[in-house]
């Protein structure tokens, strides 16, 4: 989940409450949705928070969200922009990477824990939004570095997004003294070497330019001309990504914090050369247009389950942030404006949950359904506990193991070598990215995971009588799954004395207790005694195999007495 | 006549001129009081012996008692110190009187309370004053010494009264049987009584043979330990599992199952996940190296998929992440046993269903989480959802109140929380049912549209998750769940966990 660390001072002047305690702001932000999670080592408080709300990633945003819940802000604020002077000129851009945004800030005068909240907020909206970078990458830069000499006389002021040959262009990245080329930013560069797999298999890497030169290389690392510092005043924001939406709401909420700190915003013409799909070829930046909702009144109330006056809704949605006006068509409904920072509501019931929140989810009384339904347990779900009641009445211990294991547990353990087409046998089920080597295949039979308790219980006293019935798999390209799973019952006798007769009396007990006929022919299986194994066959069907195990598969488990096991597929008994 | 030793040994030892008590003939006999009294009822059964029973009053020193017999009744030791400090005539100080007296602790104020009810003399500002014509023997002093030496009856019923409350006697009442032969136990003496033989095991042929009633059972000890058995037991969250089937059976849920291994379709594109969800993204998952899953039901596929492009309703909208079926046909272990639900809710598990329901599985998911004492890579989810007409948040807060009461957790909180599947969505909260204190217990919602309307289904759908696992710990206090489940777990643990139903 994502985290935003404030500076309680800074809180308390952007929400103008100074007499706020470190205590009542937690208590108020924990309604908000923010739980407490400790101090950082600069001494700022460190809130947990759902990814939804991601306008509330810095102290601007959390501080706008109070002041909604204090009462002390209502309704939907756009900030005013200023007419554009400047224009990003997209051309020639890599197709992995086709998305430009910009703003400009003007007039900002940073204290330390300004400037330091909006590289938080930049770093935040890149790991959750902007999916490290690779959906949506911000860039800020110091306007005043830039010179964006018009290529006409008269006209604006340009920069450049376009794509380089990683080998060709050159400047001096962030935190470097040297000229350095992208494909060696993204070789020798702490930062390129951490970002840089984003661009590795463009031949054509992200590049903007202004007259002086190229002076970023998104989505990896700022040039360092334009390096923004606590003296800077005035800001060129440019993101670049693979979805104009992303980055023109993180846009949004880069802009709303920067309005909140006194900085006034200016248009950026964005001005595609060949147009994305869905897009003029020229696009005004930021792009504070709110959006509507319709939100039918019926609906609110049966999602709350109460009633609500039409004022109560209007006054609901205004401290949430949000505007509603009842819509003029005779429905019972309101037309809702969702500010511009806003990236999670998708659907009028979004609208709904902010209401509820508003109106305080805990306040509804509960009250149980009058909802009548019929209750039953799944066939096979019965069918496996009578199966594991029977076996405890048979005086065996019920086990509960892993599904995954490995290959060495499966097969090597129990010296099934190569052998084909005995019970564990099957292909297994490989898992793509284990978590461990002990976790890289499904298991295929029981009887490993059953032995394996045996092992590590040597010195617990005996007889050890053991059963599992469970889950196993194995791969099956003609399952539309391509994995084949079928629920085995495995037990073992270990005991002092014990032979193959009184493994196949209980067999037989609890295959006889289904009403069905058992026969043991003999069998081969590397995992037990030749002369010694046999295949069960339930009503006809071989479903799989008892036996003594074989003295190696037991030394291998540090075993000093005999076993007798057994295995088969539950269906057998059905 | 063949009876049994001790009926034999009583039988003999017994008159038919006076009665003697089960005590002496336990004493003579050698044999322990419990025996000698059930051979008297089986001989008196028999019609050879009359037993009689009268009441018995002891009276006994209790400790504090015994104390004073030796030293003396502190008020008596304080009258004495008062008298050689020459109370008697003048108020003298009360500690120096006490000092003298030896008397410490607890001893003091009980010697002063005494003292005054006796008329000993009085106690004034601090002082002292003995009356010179209280001395001479204190009756209670007398009766302790009558008690002790066996002589109580000689005290009378009010000083006993009175050392009884102040706690110095205990008196008892206790049942004293005596036997008497009757005449037909002295004809049967007369004619000869034999002992039956004793034996230890009660055998078939006895019990066909008639012989059992002739035979006297040899006496065992029966408080002694027996040896330890490992009877067959349910594995512990198995129990755990099965009791919370009950409780969801017995509020109406039917069980789902369904593919461990599973399209991510199922698991994630149908619950309205985007594909760069970093859930999705960052091997949070299990990917099995299989075939991309070969059909999908291409109506739900294509709803889905516009689901997650535009949205669904007039207003709706879309992720603005990219979306491909190559992904979601990938095959996983499944992260949650939601995907169950949404085959359930689509059809195709059992056909369309049509509103109201209720529907549940516990069964496992799979997560490639940190393995510590309270995660594992695979638990057991509890998954429910309730489906009709027009729910609310109340229906949903008004099941999961009842259902978590079942397991003692109560006074519900429900914190509203985000999840890509339901909105609104809330993380249930409840009291601990051991410790008290306020813990996360569960994750709730009502599905979104985005999710609904591609499966088909157009109702409300309520939901909630969690995991067994979590749940036995609350209610077991188990506080490690590596101890619990897997091939690491002790037999020890296995066989002695208390059973819980």
């Amino acid at each position: 989940m994502p985290t935003v660390d404030i500076d309680t001072d800074e809180l308390r002047e952007l929400t103008g409450y100074e007499d706020k305690s470190d205590e009542q702001l937690k208590d108020d932000l924990f309604e908000l949705g923010l739980e407490y999670e400790g101090e950082t080592d600069e001494g700022e408080l460190r809130f947990e928070f759902e990814p939804d709300r991601l306008d509330r990633l810095s102290v601007e945003g959390v501080a706008r969200s109070l002041r909604y819940h204090y009462g002390d802000s209502r309704g939907v604020h756009v900030p005013s922009t200023n007419g554009a002077e400047w224009t990003i000129e997209v051309e020639d851009v890599p197709e992995e990477r086709p998305y430009v945004t910009g703003a400009i800030v003007r007039g900002l005068d940073f204290s330390e824990t300004a400037f330091d909240s909006l590289i938080q907020l930049q770093e935040k909206l890149h790991a959750t939004m902007g999916r490290k970078r690779a959906k949506g990458a911000i860039g800020v830069h110091d306007l005043t570095m830039l010179k964006g000499e018009a290529a006409v006389e008269g006209s604006r002021k340009t920069i450049r997004y376009t794509g380089v040959d990683p080998d060709e262009a050159r400047f001096v990245p962030l935190e470097s003294d040297a000229e350095m080329t992208p494909a060696e930013v993204i070789e020798d560069h702490h930062i390129g070497k951490e970002y840089g797999h984003l661009v590795a298999d463009m031949d054509r890497v992200p590049a903007i330019y202004d007259s002086i030169g190229l002076f970023s290389f998104p989505p990896v690392v700022n040039g360092r001309r334009t390096e923004v510092t606590t003296g800077s005043r005035d800001l060129f924001i440019e993101m670049t990504g693979t979805d104009q939406w992303t980055i023109d709401h993180m846009l949004n909420i880069v802009c709303y914090a920067l309005a909140a700190r006194g900085g006034t915003i200016e248009d950026v013409r964005v001005e595609y050369e060949t147009a994305p799909d869905e897009y003029p070829p020229e696009l005004i930046r930021p792009d504070f247009s709110t959006t509507e909702k319709t939100v039918a009144h019926d609906d609110i109330e049966t999602t709350l389950g109460i009633d609500l006056g039409e004022d109560e809704v209007l006054d609901l949605l205004e401290r949430s942030g949000l505007a509603g006006e009842p819509t003029n068509d005779g429905e019972a409904a309101y037309d809702v404006t969702i500010p511009p920072y806003r990236v999670d509501v998708r659907h009028p019931v979004d609208v709904i949950d902010d209401v509820g929140r508003a109106y305080g989810f805990n306040d509804l009384e509960p009250r149980y359904p009058d909802i009548g339904t019929i209750g039953g347990r799944h066939e096979r779900s019965r069918l496996e506990r009578a199966v594991r009641e029977t076996l405890v009445g048979l005086g065996f211990q019920d086990l509960l193991n892993f599904h995954m294991t490995d290959d060495e547990q499966v097969s090597g353990r129990m010296n099934l070598g190569d052998a084909d087409g005995v019970l564990g046998a099957n292909e297994p089920v490989r898992i793509e990215n284990p978590y461990s080597e002990d976790y890289t295949i499904a298991r295929s039979w029981l009887l490993p995971s059953v032995m394996q308790v045996l092992e590590n219980n040597t010195h617990r006293s005996y007889p050890q009588d053991l059963a599992e019935v469970g889950w196993v798999a194995h791969r099956d390209d003609e399952q539309n799954t391509r994995v084949a799973e079928s629920r085995h019952v495995a037990a073992a006798l270990a005991r002092h004395e014990v032979s193959f007769e009184d493994g196949k009396a209980r067999l037989q007990a609890l295959v006889e207790s289904f009403d069905a006929e058992l026969e043991t022919p003999p069998t081969e299986h590397p995992s037990f005694i030749p002369g010694r194994a046999a295949e069960i066959v339930v009503d006809g069907d071989a479903v799989g195999v008892i036996g003594e195990v074989h003295p190696g598969v037991l030394v291998e488990h540090d075993l000093e007495l005999p076993v007798v096991a057994f295995e088969f597929d539950v269906e057998a008994l059905r | 006549m063949k009876l049994p030793e001790t009926q034999v040994a009583v039988l003999e030892a017994a008159s038919a001129n006076e009665p003697r008590t089960v005590e002496s003939l336990s004493e003579d006999l050698d044999r322990k009081p419990e025996s000698i009294t059930r051979a008297a009822f089986e001989l008196a059964d028999e019609g050879l012996l009359d037993v009689s029973e009268s009441i018995d009053e002891s009276v006994s020193l209790t400790e504090e008692g015994r104390t004073y017999l030796e030293d003396g009744l502190p008020e008596v030791r304080l009258y004495e110190a008062a008298i050689d400090a020459g109370g008697d005539d003048d108020p003298v100080q009360m500690g120096q009187v006490i000092g003298a007296s030896g008397l410490e602790g607890g001893a003091v104020d009980i010697a002063l309370s005494n003292f005054a009810r006796k008329g000993y003399g009085g106690i004034d500002s601090g002082e002292i004053t003995a009356n010179p014509d209280a001395g001479g023997d204190d009756p209670e002093a007398t009766a302790l010494e009558s008690i002790a030496g066996g002589d109580a009856d000689l005290v009378t019923e009010d000083t006993l009264d009175q050392l009884e409350r102040r706690g110095l006697i205990e008196r008892s009442e206790r049942t004293v049987r005596s036997v008497q032969l009757t005449d037909e136990g002295v004809t049967a003496l007369m004619e000869g009584v034999e002992v039956a033989e004793e034996v230890d095991r009660l055998t078939s042929e006895m019990l066909t043979s008639g012989e059992w009633r002739d035979v006297e059972f040899s006496e065992y000890n029966v408080a002694a330990d027996a040896p330890e058995i490992e009877g067959g037991r349910h594995h512990p969250l198995r129990s755990m599992a099965e009791r919370v089937k009950d409780v969801l059976v017995g509020m109406g849920f039917s069980e789902m199952q369904g593919p461990h291994a599973d399209a991510e379709f199922w698991i994630n594109d149908c619950l309205f996940m985007p594909q760069d969800h970093p859930a999705r993204t960052h091997w949070d998952q299990f990917g099995l190296d299989v075939p991309p899953m070969q059909d999908l039901p291409e109506d739900v596929r294509e709803r889905v998929e516009a689901a997650h492009r535009e949205g669904v309703g007039e207003d709706g909208e879309g992720y603005h992440s990219p979306w491909g079926e190559d992904m979601a046909r990938q095959i996983d272990l499944r992260g949650h046993t939601t995907s169950l639900s949404a085959r359930y809710l689509s059809g195709i598990a059992e056909g369309d269903l049509e509103p109201p329901q209720r529907f549940f599985s516990i069964e496992k998911a799979y997560r490639n989480d940190e393995i510590d004492s309270t995660h594992l890579l695979e638990f057991f989810q509890i998954e429910g959802w309730v489906m009709a007409d027009d729910l609310s948040v109340r229906d949903l807060m008004g099941t999961f109140t009842e259902f978590y009461e079942q397991f003692g957790i109560t006074d519900l909180r429900f914190k509203p929380t985000y999840n890509p599947y339901t909105e609104p969505s809330f993380e249930l909260f409840g009291e601990h049912p051991v410790t008290g204190e306020v813990v996360e217990i569960g994750n709730s919602g009502i599905f979104r549209p985005e999710m609904l309307e591609p499966l088909d289904v157009d109702c409300d759908v309520m939901a909630w998750g969690l995991a067994l696992e979590r749940l036995m710990m609350l209610v077991t206090g188990a506080e490690d769940i590596r101890d619990v489940h897997g091939t690491l777990v002790d037999l020890d643990y296995l066989r002695t966990e208390e059973v819980r139903y």
